[in-house]
């Protein structure tokens, strides 16, 4: 029974680094830009199709390296999202972003379909049962998930707090105007903020794909996770969204126990809704931006 | 010029009206000759015009040659509301086979209904058909017998305690009520029961709940996506049962998906013996008719379903679609075509005896 539960810890921590992937990069942009990319999800969905397709013929390159190429090409994308619609609608009223967002997120799901269809793909990755620890089976790929979470935010933590370039960040998103006047390269810092939206959710993408499968429709359905998530640790708040993932992950896994599983969506849905209504600025919430 | 422009118009219009033309009887046929169904649809019609051949050979109807006017529906629900649009309203065709794929045929269901018009289907699986009214009839078996089908095999294979699983949809729900419904009243025992999302990428959770009890077999009522991914999910979190499904996952994709996690997975079909006289009867024709060409999928359905409108056009009292259907009722009980027994029930629905199948070194075949 105790390895039971273990399970559902252990897969609730698993989906939980994924949630947190996801989140981060929304929660960046929110910090910063002060709108909620809806097309982040897409994100997601294309870094794994990219992989795909490098993995595939005509090229066929092993996944390991064709997450490269993948990467570069999501990071084009999200650079190219933030230069060609969010940039020129900044200064516009905030429905205008968000509306574009949601056009953005359709064009690319869609562009998705137009490319793959809207079938189901699965890497062919060779079938093992999964390894098993004191009674909790994990596949090989579960392990890399949770240590790719775990390097992907130690890196994060660096930047942000070692070096120049996320100080900036972090002063930007406190006040952008001041850090503007205060000779911050804007450029810099906009730039960054796309490249590591990107890289953490195109490769979050590629780790649920190698983990369960692809679908056009992955990153909408991750992304709503991923609302939950920065809800929960505040807006703007990549340490609270981190935590957000980790508690969302294992509340919807642990709830497996007492309702049926087919309904674990609710425990997320169902957290948005209260922390809207009882706590809307979440837990860490407290001063806004990126910390 | 105008003599032959006059005398083309007066043959297009003889033709068009053919259920007036005196010696035939007309009834209408939603086929898909174009579009991605248009693999199938070529075979549906060779193995109508195979019945109707053998029928007008013997004498007819009623002394009248029967004609099926065929109606192209592009493989779509759109393409097939245009065309029994046009069997109805200008044909004015009182019996009309309906289109291939379950979505095309409640398509055009209702319309069939609100015009009473005779609606017939040869491979349409999907258990919504059965309420789809009172001129509404298949000779393919509805997807809900395939619960009893499970609940059969379930018995036969000595497992008295199974977990059972469904696609939390209307079909897979439905199914699941049949299947619960047999087991248990076979003294049958469903230790836990719990409904998967249709399309989602991780199972583990519901994996988890049904390893929990440490089943030795486990029903999953499911389709090739769904049942792929938790088969393989299920392997890599190391739960080794008999699985028995349906089949909706009764395909070469389920291999393709599942990988090894597939093999010796049990479960049923629909099928019907092929040493019967009615199917050796049905084979000699087309080989005669079609020589060196294999019979196509559905087929044998399609050739009974001429076959006992013939029947029952035979037998009407007239030719109103309220006597032919009364007439077609009738004419089914204890009819032996070559996919079996058509006895309509009071739905439309037929009966069906079931095969299984099982995945055997990366191939399905018969499970003996």
């Amino acid at each position: 029974m105790t390895a039971y539960y273990a399970q559902l810890l252990v897969n609730g921590i698993i989906a939980g680094s994924i949630y947190a992937m996801f989140a981060v990069g929304l929660a960046m942009v929110y910090g910063v830009f002060k709108f909620i990319n809806f097309s982040h999800g897409e994100l997601i969905t294309w870094g794994a199709y990219l992989t795909l397709m490098f993995s595939s013929p005509p090229f066929s390159l092993p996944v390991y390296i064709s997450i490269v190429p993948a990467l570069l090409i999501t990071v084009g994308i999200g650079l190219a999202q933030d230069r060609f619609v969010y940039r020129p609608l900044r200064q516009s009223n905030p429905i205008a972003i968000l509306i574009a967002s949601i056009g953005l997120s359709y064009m690319l799901r869609n562009g998705i379909r137009l490319c793959w269809g809207s079938d189901l793909h699965t890497f062919d990755l060779p079938l093992s049962t999964g390894i098993l620890l004191g009674g909790v089976y994990i596949t090989k790929i579960q392990i890399l998930m949770m240590l790719s979470a775990l390097l992907f935010f130690c890196i994060l933590y660096f930047l942000l707090t070692r070096t120049l370039l996320g100080k900036s960040l972090r002063a930007v998103s406190d006040n952008i105007e001041l850090s503007a006047i205060m000779g911050i390269n804007m450029k810099k810092v906009t730039w960054t903020i796309w490249v590591l939206a990107s890289v953490f959710a195109g490769s979050g993408g590629i780790l649920l794909a190698l983990d369960t499968s692809l679908d056009p429709m992955m990153g909408m359905n991750s992304l709503i996770k991923a609302f939950a998530a920065v809800l929960l640790g505040g807006a703007g708040n990549v340490w609270g969204a981190l935590i957000g993932g980790l508690f969302i992950g294992i509340a919807e896994n642990l709830s497996v126990a007492f309702i049926s599983p087919d309904y674990k969506d609710f425990i997320s849905y169902a957290l948005i809704f209260i922390l809207l209504l009882f706590k809307p600025r979440g837990f860490f919430g407290i001063a806004g931006g990126v910390r | 010029m105008k003599k032959f422009i006059f005398n083309s118009i007066t043959v297009l219009f003889l033709i068009s009206t053919g259920s007036v033309i005196a010696g035939e009887i007309s009834v209408g046929s939603v086929t898909p000759l174009t579009g991605k169904l248009a693999v199938y649809g070529e075979g549906f019609q060779q193995a109508m015009l195979l019945a109707a051949d053998e029928i007008n050979a013997a004498g007819g109807i009623k002394g009248n040659n029967l004609k099926i006017v065929f109606e192209d529906n592009n493989s779509t629900s759109k393409g097939s509301v245009s065309a029994i649009r046009k069997l109805i309203t200008i044909d004015k065709l009182p019996l009309i086979f309906g289109p291939a794929s379950s979505s095309n045929f409640l398509a055009v269901c209702p319309i069939a209904q609100d015009n009473k018009t005779i609606l017939l289907a040869a491979e349409s699986a999907a258990a919504a058909i059965t309420k789809c009214g009172s001129y509404v009839f298949r000779v393919f078996p509805s997807d809900l017998l395939q619960g009893v089908g499970v609940a059969e095999l379930t018995n036969s294979l000595g497992y008295k305690e199974v977990v059972l699983t469904y696609v939390n949809n209307d079909w897979g729900v439905g199914l699941a009520e049949v299947f619960k419904a047999e087991f248990t009243a076979s003294g049958g025992k469903i230790i836990d029961e719990l409904p998967h999302g249709e399309g989602k990428t991780d199972y583990r959770s519901e994996i988890l709940r049904m390893k929990r009890h440490n089943p030795k077999a486990i029903v999953n009522l499911t389709y090739i996506k769904e049942g792929a991914t938790i088969l393989k999910q299920a392997y890599e979190t190391g739960l080794n049962v008999q699985w028995l499904m349906g089949s909706a996952s009764k395909s070469p994709k389920l291999i393709d998906l599942a990988g090894k996690a597939s093999e010796g997975v049990i479960g049923t079909y629909p099928t019907f013996s092929q040493e019967t006289p009615q199917y050796k009867t049905f084979k000699a024709g087309w080989e005669k008719k079609y020589p060196g060409k294999k019979t196509p999928v559905f087929g044998e359905y399609n050739y009974d379903m001429v076959k006992l409108t013939a029947l029952a056009l035979e037998s009407a009292a007239s030719d109103s679609s309220d006597d032919i259907r009364d007439a077609l009722i009738k004419v089914s009980q204890g009819y032996i075509g070559t996919t079996g027994d058509k006895s309509f029930d009071e739905s439309g629905d037929v009966n069906a005896s079931y095969g299984r199948w099982t995945i055997k070194d990366g191939s399905i075949t018969d499970y003996k």
